[in-house]
């Protein structure tokens, strides 16, 4: 019966924090392929965008 | 007074004192012990007589024992019926089972009805009150054990389980069923004493039943308890239910909710507040206004 | 500012106008017209037997599935895509994105349609329709239920989306004071609404917690408020795209040039919000199936319906998503969102019909009445709806 022997709830905990850990680091790969490829100089329409801090 | 009496001393008065910290446990029991059957399947002989005084009683649909043999195939409570009696083959023989609403100690379906049609009353019985429910069937979602049943022909519709015969209960009398049973094997009475009579089988023909009382703990303990031969998933019972009562599985979003309701909007009043943007100057303008070139 | 105080005058300006207002325009017989009028008049006569004869003649909901293609479909799949109004307000009048503006208004007429429509549809699907009241009114307020919070959120929330886009009906009645006074009220309706959709839209989600030994361990889990909530963000945002694409065309003669220019700007900042959503729900879908230990369940058929749902229409839609915005591909992000929508309906289908009682043998399938009384909801919204852009300002006309 199950109510007389260990049962350790967070077994998988670890793996939780490694799971945590690579969908941060896709995460950001995510956001800077969003970003779109990087421009060297600002593009000329969004120079007030930039100003407006 | 020496210094081993006084730590008894102190020791017996915190240990006096600690009861009384526990206002909840005290404030919440009732006057009134919970009642429940206890089933003992060894002695069920499949008479149905349980079914025919059930339907007699509660004006439901009365079966014809002698000849319809509804034991060759295994049913289930119906809107028509609210118990049925079942017939398993196991290792031990035939086993017969009555299936009825377990009249759960801390019920699903009261927990998830919204205008309190099924009550939780406070003798142990779980009814339905028609004047109230709303036909959602939310409490045919909820409960584990798929009791409440709803008459999906006609324009007004009730849900239909057993109540275990509350109106009688409040005459004094017992269940209908239990009246009704030849072989003794229903028995009625308070949880308590059911389940000292329970142990007390058990321990004494450790050959003749499984050391397991259905409804002790399941679904975090029910009025009904039953006692078999053969281990309980083989005469339909559902052994993975846990013994979590099920209300508890939606206390946490329950409890959340006024946290929410408050927390969220000053968040979102001050965020809107953060990014207003009526007042803000580019940083050239602000080098002007602020006197810097005069 | 209420109707008693009106002058009579006003009031009979206003009947007059309403009746004038009520006409149709334009032709009759179009192709939708043609279509869904024999539709709307089966469903009326499909529920006249529904209310006489009980549920059971018409549908095929049965003891071991009490919620069929009504709550699966139009309450929990139309309220889940409803969420983009309070998304879209959330982004308008919280952040002050004021990019977002020109779609503010369509996107809270559907949502407010979705409400009144789609969780109206419950009262089709109640027993005792009757005695919806009783929670409301209190003579018994269940507050121990899951079903008692979603039902006054409900509430309050389409009453909250009415008052958001009360202005634009009193700008098209012309009671100016009115308007004003409506419009000074949209800040506390708007917040008060973003808090009672997190709370409802999660509230669908919790109406399953008890319904732990029914639902395949693959869909649930005990963090399913939070998971309706989060696929509410990016359902609710996908429908403002698959939306915008197709009253972008239907009624192009109403959106002014301005907008109709932004509009690529604005779909792509929704595709982007979309596809970060998605991956964060993906991660709770993967965090969760880790937790659980469910591996031990995926080489079933049921854990490869369960991939169909999570990589087909979560995962991929999100990188189409991230692809469509990078690379500025308005079709891809188009596809990825009418997927997304899929993916919404079949995941509310799932934990609601599918993997409901999955063990059980007499599987549910909706009745083809009840799929034509579905379509009927659906139509009669898009009859209102139609009327009303037709008539009042909601989209811009800059």
């Amino acid at each position: 019966m199950e109510y007389y022997s260990y049962i350790n709830i967070f077994e998988t905990k670890g793996l939780a924090y490694l799971l945590l850990l690579s969908f941060l680091v896709l995460g950001v790969l995510l956001i800077k392929y969003l970003a779109g490829p990087e421009r060297k100089d600002p593009v000329p329409g969004k120079k007030n965008a930039t100003i407006r801090r | 007074m020496d210094r081993r009496q006084f730590f008894v001393a102190s020791a017996t008065v915190a240990a006096g004192g600690i009861p009384n910290l526990n206002i909840k446990a005290d404030s919440a029991r009732e006057p009134k012990e919970f009642v429940g059957v206890l089933v003992d399947t060894t002695r069920c002989i499949g008479c149905r007589s349980c079914e025919v005084a059930c339907s007699e009683a509660q004006k439901n649909f009365v079966p014809d024992t002698k000849n319809d043999n509804a034991l060759e195939k295994i049913r289930d409570t119906s809107e028509k019926q609210y118990t049925v009696v079942n017939r398993f083959e196991t290792a031990k023989g035939a086993v017969f089972v009555k299936k009825n609403c377990l009249h759960c100690w801390q019920p699903a379906c009261a927990a998830a009805c919204l205008v309190n049609a099924m009550l939780k009353t406070k003798e142990g019985p779980v009814t339905w009150n028609g004047d109230k429910c709303m036909g959602c069937r939310f409490c045919m979602i909820s409960c584990p054990f798929d009791i409440p049943k709803f008459e999906y022909s006609g324009w007004n519709p009730r849900i239909m389980k057993c109540t275990m015969c509350y109106e009688r209960l409040q005459e004094g009398k017992k269940p209908a069923c239990v009246e009704s049973c030849p072989t003794d094997t229903l028995m009625f009475g308070r949880k308590r004493e059911l389940m000292e009579i329970a142990r007390h089988r058990v321990y004494g023909h450790p050959d003749k039943y499984v050391h397991h009382i259905y409804g002790e703990n399941e679904a975090g303990g029910t009025g009904w308890l039953y006692l078999s031969a053969v281990p309980f998933e083989q005469i339909g019972f559902r052994t993975d239910l846990g013994t979590t009562p099920y209300p508890e599985y939606t206390r946490e979003f329950l409890i959340s909710i006024p946290l929410i309701e408050f927390g969220v909007p000053a968040f979102l009043l001050a965020l809107n507040m953060l990014t207003d943007r009526k007042d803000e100057v580019s940083d050239e303008q602000k080098w002007t206004e602020a006197g810097v070139d005069k | 500012m209420n109707t008693a105080a009106v002058p009579a005058n006003e009031v009979v300006r206003f009947a007059r106008f309403f009746l004038q207002e009520l006409k149709p325009r334009g032709k009759w017989l179009t192709p939708f017209n043609v279509i869904s009028i024999p539709i709307i008049a089966a469903g009326l006569v499909i529920l006249y037997f529904r209310f006489t004869q009980g549920l059971g003649s018409v549908t095929n909901l049965s003891q071991q599935y009490p919620f069929g293609f009504w709550i699966g479909f139009d309450v929990m799949t139309g309220v889940a895509l409803a969420g983009g109004a309070y998304v879209i307000c959330f982004v308008v009048y919280v952040l002050r994105l004021e990019k977002y503006h020109s779609i503010l208004k369509v996107t809270i007429l559907n949502g407010l349609l979705a409400y009144v429509f789609y969780s109206g549809a419950l009262l089709l699907d109640l027993g005792r329709p009757w005695h919806i009241i009783n929670p409301i009114i209190g003579n018994s307020f269940g507050y121990n239920s899951v079903l008692f919070l979603v039902a006054w959120h409900f509430l309050l929330y389409t009453g909250a989306l009415f008052l958001e886009f009360a202005p634009t009906i009193a700008e098209w009645a012309h009671w100016e004071r009115l308007r004003k006074f409506l419009t000074s009220l949209t800040l506390g309706t708007v917040i008060v609404g973003i808090t009672l959709s997190m709370l409802h839209q999660s509230g669908i989600g919790a109406m399953f917690l008890m319904a732990k030994p029914k639902i395949h361990p693959l869909w649930y889990s005990e963090y399913i408020p939070l998971l309706y909530f989060v696929s509410s963000i990016f359902g609710g945002l996908a429908m403002v795209i698959f939306e915008g694409t197709i009253s972008g065309k239907v009624f192009s003669n109403l959106i002014g040039q301005k907008t109709h220019h932004s509009h690529d700007d604005i779909i792509l900042g929704l595709g982007k919000g979309a596809a970060i959503t998605m991956f964060v729900y993906y991660f709770f879908l993967a965090f969760i199936f880790m937790h659980g230990e469910k591996w031990k369940l995926i080489n079933t058929s049921w854990g490869y319906w369960y991939l169909v749902e999570v990589i087909g229409f979560v995962l991929i839609p999100c990188f189409m998503f991230a692809y469509g915005v990078r690379n500025k591909k308005f079709g891809v992000i188009r596809t990825a969102a009418a997927m997304t929508v899929l993916g919404v309906i079949l995941n509310r289908q799932n934990v609601c019909l599918i993997a409901y009682n999955w063990y059980v043998v007499d599987k549910y399938y909706p009745s083809w009445q009840e799929i034509v009384v579905t379509l009927m909801v659906v139509f009669v919204e898009v009859w209102v709806f139609r009327w009303i852009v037709t008539r009042m300002s909601v989209f811009s006309k800059e």
